[in-house]
């Protein structure tokens, strides 16, 4: 940019400026929100915070139950929405082009699901996976709703990255006499891997912070669950309720909140590093 | 190229191959588990319960489940919240075994048992640096139909009343409403929220702010230092002690409900929540249990 020569004007300072303080407002926030959950927080949360039950509604004993929950829940999500997920941007992709109908419908689909209300989702998921299922309150539930959730996030993403790989790879691909599977699986959703990945941090964030999709789906029990058929509470629905229904639940609330996103951080991290190791690996 | 991202393709298949499996087993080890028999001297409960309705009542059910299944190891209760109507609702659809209705069964739904756990109170409350001290009934009825606007009328300082209303649905709108003797659609408020917890803390940051919360919620407040006062109704102070002794009037009953005659399971846990041990427990989280 330096390099550039620039006239300068009002307006290219005005920009500027502003561009700047959007940035520096973006960061402060997120420090101040930081800040705040780990002052409020931290006073909370000893080691045993991690492998102890709840007492007395949240307010004493740790949280144990509610992290096997959430990562059980956050699994069973990505097993079930990245197949789909990965399968359904392919199709777009490689095998419709954007103005077919059908190709078109399902992006209107998915732009109105992407659009829809998280009560909403779960209210759908209760009486879609809860009762007309009979899958009752339990983590599959909440998994499948959550499933649901962030498809349109997860196909969009990955259909960009790769409708951004270069046509001549295609072509070279079909001119060496490749099938479309190798193509597709060896050189196509290799080169898309990185996208894909970041996709896979966007759910993540997404499913672990939901909380009303979960709240009559996967449920507000808070012993550990036994097996996907068991109602389990993530953490994010043990935060609402601590925050929201028990008095004195506050400083539980702080310190849950601080588990959940450095949990998030970390997540993020190893899912960049993966990501980081499959690009050296391909670039070979 | 081609040989790399073969490598990499098959080494993320192992990978999610390998979760796979180990998911699995986890999920079966555990299920073996609770096949296994637990020694016992009583004869313990085994076997499901469901319970869901309002989220006054579900944390103390889900502490008190939660106590009752470390004493029947082979029992399972699981307390699910979303307010009264949904725990009517559910036990009307045989979706759970025990509702939670957080007021008194309307004479209309005759259809339902009740079974008494605790009583609540509802007290009003406003920031703590509020000069105002008592409010009278009629008071309190103009502040919410918006015939008060301002705390001066009221021989307080000069600010508008920030007025807070509890949501649709909510059982403590409902009792309140009902003391009142007033319609929900006449009611002019500038906020409306869903839980206690969330008018303690409006009103903790507002000075002028007004609302109506669960009084174990406004008490356990008060004593751990939040900047909130509930206000006496009546010359009645707004405590759990005036609220057992039964002089404060504006009252909720937190009731479990069931549809017929309760499963001998069901009636375990309801004789369970009604014991002397379980009181303690009830007090723990502000209610005040039934004699």
């Amino acid at each position: 940019m330096n390099a550039l020569p620039t006239n300068n004007n009002l307006a290219d300072t005005l920009l500027k400026i502003a561009s700047w303080a959007s940035g520096i407002f973006i960061v402060l926030f997120f420090g101040y929100l930081l800040f705040d959950i780990t002052v409020n927080g931290f006073s909370r949360i000893d080691f045993s915070f991690f492998y102890e039950s709840p007492v007395n509604a949240g307010r004493q004993g740790g949280i144990a139950p509610m992290l096997i929950s959430t990562l059980l829940i956050l699994i069973l999500c990505l097993c079930i929405s990245l197949p789909i997920g990965i399968a359904s941007a392919i199709y777009l992709a490689e095998y419709t082009n954007e103005k077919q109908w059908f190709s078109r419908f399902i992006r209107r689909c998915l732009n109105i699901i992407s659009g829809v209300p998280s009560i909403v989702m779960g209210l759908f998921g209760y009486a879609f996976f809860v009762i007309a299922l009979k899958l009752g309150f339990s983590l599959l539930s909440g998994a499948l709703t959550l499933a649901a959730m962030v498809l349109p996030l997860l196909i969009r993403s990955i259909e960009d990255s790769l409708r951004a790989i270069p046509q001549s790879y295609r072509l070279n691909a079909h001119a060496l006499g490749l099938s479309q599977w190798r193509m597709i699986f060896q050189i196509l959703l290799p080169m898309a891997s990185q996208g894909i990945l970041l996709a896979v941090i966007l759910s993540i964030g997404r499913a672990m912070a939901e909380t009303a999709a979960l709240l009559y789906t996967s449920g507000y029990v808070m012993r550990t669950p036994d097996s996907i058929m068991d109602s389990g509470r993530s953490l994010s629905v043990h935060i609402f309720d601590l925050s929201m229904n028990v008095p004195g639940g506050e400083p539980s609330a702080y310190a849950s909140a601080l588990t959940l996103i450095v949990l998030l951080l970390i997540i993020n991290t190893i899912t960049a590093y993966i990501s980081r190791i499959i690009k050296n690996r391909s670039i070979k | 190229m081609h040989q790399n991202s073969f490598t990499i393709i098959s080494s993320l298949n192992k990978t999610i191959l390998l979760t796979l499996i180990s998911f699995i087993l986890l999920t079966t080890g555990c299920e073996q588990q609770k096949t296994t028999p637990v020694a016992g001297g009583v004869a313990q409960l085994s076997g499901k319960l469901n319970i869901t309705g309002s989220s006054t009542i579900a944390p103390l059910a889900a502490e008190l489940a939660a106590i009752f299944e470390s004493k029947n190891p082979q029992l399972r209760i699981n307390v699910q919240t979303g307010g009264s109507s949904r725990g009517l609702a559910d036990i009307r659809q045989g979706v759970s075994d025990i509702g939670m209705v957080s007021r008194k069964l309307k004479t209309e739904e005759n259809d339902i048992q009740a079974h008494l756990l605790a009583n609540d109170g509802i007290s009003i409350i406003v920031h703590k640096d509020n000069p105002i001290t008592s409010l009278t009934e009629e008071q309190i009825k103009s502040i919410y139909l918006g015939k008060i606007k301002n705390w001066k009328s009221l021989n307080g300082v000069d600010k508008k009343i920030t007025v807070i209303n509890k949501a649709e649905g909510r059982s403590t709108l409902e009792v309140f409403l009902h003391f009142f003797k007033l319609k929900n659609v006449n009611i002019k408020p500038d906020v409306i929220i869903g839980d206690n917890e969330q008018g303690v803390k409006l009103v903790s940051r507002n000075r002028y702010a007004i609302a109506y919360v669960s009084i174990g919620t406004a008490e356990y407040n008060i004593k751990s230092g939040t900047t909130i006062k509930a206000l006496p109704l009546d010359g009645v102070e707004a405590t759990t002690e005036k609220l057992a002794s039964g002089e404060f009037p504006l009252s909720r009953e937190l009731n479990f409900v069931t549809k017929n005659k309760p499963s001998p399971l069901a009636q375990a846990f309801l004789d369970y929540s009604r014991s002397n041990e379980a009181r303690k427990t009830i007090e723990e989280f502000g209610f005040v249990p039934i004699k």
